[in-house]
């Protein structure tokens, strides 16, 4: 009985398109398509990138190099001759060190906004319900846990079905874990509790450089 | 160790004198780069299109008198003759497509004889030039008299032109009048920048290589670049006084809100869509006027990204222009005018990732433009300065047939001279618009303590601090905004990375960024 109930749920789901939130699903064999990270130590971990079609999640503390993989993001999305967008909540963005980094900003849209999360949420809804983006980041990394409260509880599955089925990879940055959708995952940049992160070379001040900083990522989620 | 300064951190940029030769010029701007194989984005032109352009024979054409009819002057006349698709520049010039004469009169060189031959029967003295494309026609007729036939390559036709042939270009464009035409003086004043430079021809400046050219010049830079090329920045939009695409509606009642005229412009643009696709056209421009109850006149001019024809896009892109530009009393009459061009021939790859279409990205950038401000969506430019933040936003047109910037802006001279961080690409900014002052508590000029009076602001002791790498600039033009500084690149108790730097003009500290 409780096994035919079930099976009736799973096809009321079905009906309704919902059912990728079963845990048991025929889905789960379908190929992935899936948008490579550019980072190899994290495409291995990702099964070959983030799922696209789905809402994934970056999150980390301050200077866990949360923009920094979300520029490798953009530079292998650019490469594969995607175009990308960056939904710039609090205008964080630096183009001129991206570019150092390697991202070709001829192929990034960039929406800035000035701190104010339910109109980059609005921004964010309009690039994607456009279509025709490899990769979309929504950065909210730096807006007030006060503004993301105000964000409606379905916000987030709402985006989720807007991308569903698309050839588009979405991204959110966040310094907590925020949402994403079922298929998606969750990449959490950890600090290195037990060493500097920072990496630096030279012994005096003015001799010195910061060459970079370690990344410790662990994933979340992602079937 | 000493202090690097100034000169230090930025590469020797030659002072370039008006004595200094072309070779220096190209020898500064890295000659070992090769032509570029891809056409700059801009307006590519069908290889069989043929453009001849018409131009008063005499050097100083007379403003036309407030009694004449706009369209009387003899090349007019011997152009419409020709063709149905002329489009003035000025006074003094007309442009006419001559693509489809061939089957009818047959080579270029017979069609330009034609229209000279016309000229003569109009007594007039008018200067003929014949080419691939708009731009080259109408430098050849402004740098030779006569009939001029270049069946060819437009850039090598017009290589041997006088730089000063561009500035009487842009001064015909500059007449014709228009909303561009500041923009269009501020361009004029780049050519005496290549005459600064030593070049003197055309050729030399097509030559340029176009990145480096864009970092010095910014898109005006590249904007001339491309018409030394004799490439195209538009289509060609046909003169009033051939067919036009025009519908009007005049209101029984006066509309103030913006729902019940997306209606009226569903009926009027519809008809217009269906009159484009039976004429094989689309639109490159919407006019729109609105007559107000006031006895004043509400006109907005969209200029559209790519040719199309569809009424719901255009209906929308209307919609949104007139959101972020309401007129100011209600409504009366409504008229929309349509600049036609020929259809947009598109070819998709089973083997490349679809981009948004124009029209797509259009409405998006418009809807975007509406929320957030229209300077606030696009794509970020790299400008040439060692400004802190230098770049500016540019329309987003993602293309493939561009080259990658990404190998020649990590590795090129911007990247390298830039800062040696930047070299490393491993740590991206997360800048703060402005900068957040900060106390910093600082031993012998080196921070030792930073604090911020925000919250959620990172803060504490200084464990590990690299530099300071001073940069100033624009100390000759306090008006554009100097800066003198010194950058620190710290790593704090609280776990962050930052960049801070000490303000030298106003003596204090700053914080531009977290190193993410």
């Amino acid at each position: 009985m409780p096994s035919a109930l079930r099976g009736e749920l799973e096809s009321l789901l079905r009906d309704r398109k919902l059912d990728r939130t079963l845990t048991t699903n025929a889905w789960a064999d379908v190929v992935r398509d899936v948008a490579p990270t550019g980072l190899e130590i994290l495409d291995e971990q990702l099964g070959g990138g983030i799922a696209r079609g789905h809402l994934s999640e970056i999150v980390g503390p301050r200077s866990s190099g949360r923009t920094t993989v979300l520029c490798r993001m953009f530079q292998a999305a650019a490469d594969r001759g995607e175009a990308i967008a960056l939904i710039d909540s609090c205008d964080r963005f630096d183009p001129v060190s991206a570019s150092a980094g390697g991202v070709d900003l001829t192929k990034l849209l960039w929406v800035r906004e000035r701190g104010d999360g339910c109109r980059a949420l609005k921004a964010m809804n309009l690039v994607l319900q456009a279509g025709g983006f490899g990769l979309v980041a929504f950065d909210i990394a730096d807006v007030s846990p006060m503004m993301l409260r105000q964000f409606p509880y379905t916000t987030w599955m709402r985006i989720a079905r807007v991308i569903e089925g698309s050839q588009t990879a979405a991204v959110v940055i966040a310094a907590e874990r925020t949402a994403r959708s079922p298929g998606g995952v969750t990449i959490a940049l950890e600090p290195a509790l037990d060493a500097p992160r920072a990496q630096w070379s030279g012994a005096a001040d003015r001799a010195r450089f910061l060459r970079g900083i370690e990344l410790r990522t662990r994933v979340v989620g992602g079937r | 160790m000493r202090i690097p300064t100034y000169d230090d951190l930025t590469p020797s940029i030659p002072d370039i004198t008006p004595r200094e030769t072309f070779d220096e010029v190209a020898k500064f701007l890295s000659p070992a780069d090769p032509p570029p194989k891809v056409r700059p984005a801009s307006f590519v032109p069908d290889s069989l299109e043929l453009y001849a352009c018409l131009r008063h024979g005499l050097k100083t054409v007379a403003p036309p008198s407030p009694m004449a009819a706009p369209h009387t002057s003899p090349h007019f006349l011997i152009a419409r003759d020709f063709s149905p698709r002329i489009e003035r520049h000025g006074d003094a010039s007309v442009v006419l497509d001559v693509s489809g004469l061939g089957r009818l009169l047959g080579t270029p060189h017979t069609i330009g004889t034609e229209l000279a031959r016309a000229a003569d029967g109009y007594a007039a003295t008018v200067r003929t030039a014949i080419a691939r494309s708009q731009t080259a026609a109408r430098l050849l007729a402004i740098g030779h008299p006569g009939l001029t036939i270049a069946d060819g390559d437009a850039t090598a036709a017009i290589a041997s032109l006088p730089i000063d042939t561009l500035r009487v270009f842009i001064e015909d464009d500059v007449a014709g009048g228009g909303a561009a035409m500041a923009r269009l003086k501020a361009t004029m004043d780049r050519v005496d920048t290549f005459r600064r430079w030593g070049l003197t021809t055309l050729g030399e400046i097509a030559a340029l290589p176009s990145m480096e050219l864009s970092e010095r010049m910014g898109q005006d830079g590249l904007a001339l670049q491309q018409l030394a090329r004799g490439i195209d920045r538009a289509p060609l939009v046909p003169d009033p006084g051939v067919p036009r695409f025009l519908q009007s509606m005049e209101l029984e009642w006066p509309i103030d809100a913006l729902e019940p005229l997306s209606f009226v412009f569903a009926r009027l643009l519809e008809p217009l869509s269906s009159a484009l696709e039976r004429a094989d056209r689309g639109a490159a421009a919407l006019r729109l006027d609105l007559r107000l109850v006031d006895r004043t006149t509400h006109t907005r001019v969209l200029q559209l990204p790519a040719a199309m024809r569809d009424a719901k896009v255009l209906r929308t892109l209307l919609l949104l222009d007139l959101e972020s530009h309401p007129p100011s009393a209600a409504i009366d009459v409504v008229a929309i005018e349509i600049d036609p061009v020929p259809g947009r021939i598109v070819q998709y790859s089973l083997l490349e990732r679809a981009l948004p279409s124009p029209e797509t990205l259009a409405t998006l950038t418009a809807r975007l433009g509406a929320l957030v401000g229209d300077s606030r969506c696009g794509s970020p430019v790299l400008l040439d300065t060692w400004r802190p933040d230098g770049c500016e936003m540019t329309r987003f047109t993602p293309d493939h047939s561009r080259p990658s910037l990404r190998v020649s802006q990590s590795e090129g001279r911007l990247a390298e001279a830039a800062e040696p961080r930047r070299r490393t690409g491993t740590l991206i900014l997360r800048r703060f618009r402005p900068p957040i002052a900060v106390r910093v508590t600082s031993d012998r000029g080196r921070p030792g303590q930073v604090a911020i009076d925000r919250r959620g602001m990172p803060g504490g002791r200084v464990e590990r601090a690299a530099g300071p790498w001073r940069t100033s600039g624009a100390w000759w033009d306090p008006s554009s905004g100097a800066w003198d500084r010194d950058e620190w690149d710290v790593a704090l108790s609280d776990g962050s990375i930052c960049r801070l730097f000490f303000d030298r003009i106003n003596e204090c500290w700053f914080l531009e960024g977290i190193l993410d």
